[in-house]
């Protein structure tokens, strides 16, 4: 690929901006990775706001991150690309809190922007016929030495492992296991819970009182915690679970902070042998 | 013999313990394989299965009934899960402790309203669990209660910035 050659062409059709970011990005990745970073997430930033314009009723934060979950939780985002768009906003976020960026991350990530990128022009423009290329590196400026080579592997391995940690935790929390085919699933069980209905039914087996689930349903939270019989145990358990919750975030972000310092720690090692 | 005391909303490794001292020991992934059954089912019998349903569900087990990463991909592996009908799900949350069971059956409840509608398949797969679980109108009432609390934590926003 020349200089004047960009993998990003085909976006300019669709969103200039957002096109205009990916191309900073692509330029900047192999002399500066950390400024590919903050375009980046500028860019995946610029596509969740329009996202949320097109395609979402509701107010909703302008926060890059509440705007990935709540397309994410609306069907909007599907999971593969809500994955990456999330590994961006966190580099993102890393870069601009000075921790430096390799250039095998900042490739990385330039990659997943760039599928990314070919699924937004089919949302934002319905029917239209987006055919990507096979993603081409852009060249270094200059040669890589051999140590900056052998460096830029260790990176990728690391890369590989800190992917595969995230998809073993993302693998934990989801409903269906990654093997299952979740259309075959549902039909199976959604056949067998009405065959049981029938059954129940037939039988006259009385069910709950559907009337009281709607009513709880209904009731606001502060109208539960205010009713005399359910307020204290609700307050309490409200607490404890808010707790529990705190808790597994707490986890999953201190795994998030370890994956940051194992990639620091290979740059330090980097900069000690270059300064020696 | 009830061996262990535990509050709604604890989570331990020793949450499987059974109630009933002549009653087999359910390891860990076997008592999330429960889960993750009732869980879905209550999502399918719903009708579609949004995304805030499968993320409630895993932090649910991991934070309110205290199952670790890999019990819980271990649930859904395809030996632990793949064979299982709704009703060996019924007979297991039966062989469970009252508190854990309980706890299943809120977290079940949590999934319903997670988007604020209840269908009468909906309906009728909690009140299978209820009677599985044989709890008594309260306690159903406190487990709705509770999953009605827990169901407005599960959709924080602006938590992932």
């Amino acid at each position: 690929m020349t200089e004047q050659e960009t993998n990003f062409h085909f976006l300019e059709r669709f969103d200039k901006r957002v096109a205009q970011l990916a191309k900073q990005a692509e330029e900047y990745v192999h002399t500066d990775p950390d400024s590919c970073m903050f375009k980046l997430r500028l860019m995946i930033e610029t596509m969740a706001k329009k996202l949320t314009e097109l395609q979402m009723r509701q107010d909703i934060s302008q926060d890059l991150g509440s705007m990935l979950g709540a397309l994410e939780r609306n069907g909007i985002v599907p999971r593969r690309q809500a994955d990456s768009m999330h590994a961006i906003r966190r580099d993102g976020n890393a870069a601009v809190h000075g921790n430096p960026t390799p250039v095998p991350t900042a490739m990385r990530r330039l990659k997943e922007a760039y599928n990314i990128s070919g699924w937004f022009c089919k949302i934002v423009k319905r029917g239209s016929k987006v055919k990507l290329e096979h993603f081409v590196e852009p060249t270094p400026p200059i040669p890589v030495d051999q140590e900056t080579q052998q460096l830029h592997t260790r990176i990728e391995e690391l890369e590989d492992s800190i992917e595969h940690r995230r998809m073993t935790t993302r693998e934990s929390l989801l409903m269906f296991g990654p093997h299952e085919d979740i259309d075959v699933v549902t039909k199976r069980i959604y056949d067998e819970l009405e065959a049981l209905d029938k059954v129940a039914a037939t039988a006259g087996e009385p069910i709950i009182d559907a009337e009281l689930v709607a009513l709880v349903m209904a009731m606001d939270l502060e109208q539960i915690e205010e009713d005399p019989r359910h307020g204290g145990d609700s307050r309490v358990a409200k607490r404890e679970a808010e707790k529990q919750l705190e808790a597994i975030k707490l986890h999953l972000a201190s795994r998030e902070q370890e994956f940051l310092e194992e990639r620091s720690k290979l740059m330090r090692n980097r900069d000690d042998t270059i300064d020696s | 013999m009830r061996i262990q005391n535990i509050s709604l909303f604890s989570g331990s490794q020793e949450l499987i313990t059974m109630s009933s001292s002549n009653k087999e020991q359910a390891t860990n992934p076997e008592v999330a394989t429960l889960w993750f059954l009732a869980a879905r089912t209550m999502a399918i019998a719903g009708g579609e299965l949004p995304s805030v349903q499968e993320a409630a569900t895993g932090l649910y087990a991991q934070a309110i009934l205290g199952f670790s990463e890999d019990d819980c991909r271990q649930a859904k592996s395809p030996d632990q899960i793949d064979n299982k009908t709704l009703i060996d799900c019924l007979s297991g949350v039966r062989q469970l402790s009252k508190e854990l069971a309980e706890k299943i059956l809120t977290g079940v409840m949590m999934i319903s309203y997670a988007d604020r509608t209840m269908t009468p398949l909906e309906v009728r797969w909690a009140s299978m669990l209820a009677s599985a679980i044989e709890v008594t109108p309260d306690e159903f009432q406190k487990c709705c209660v509770n999953a009605r609390v827990i169901a407005s934590m599960l959709r924080p926003q602006g938590s992932q910035s």
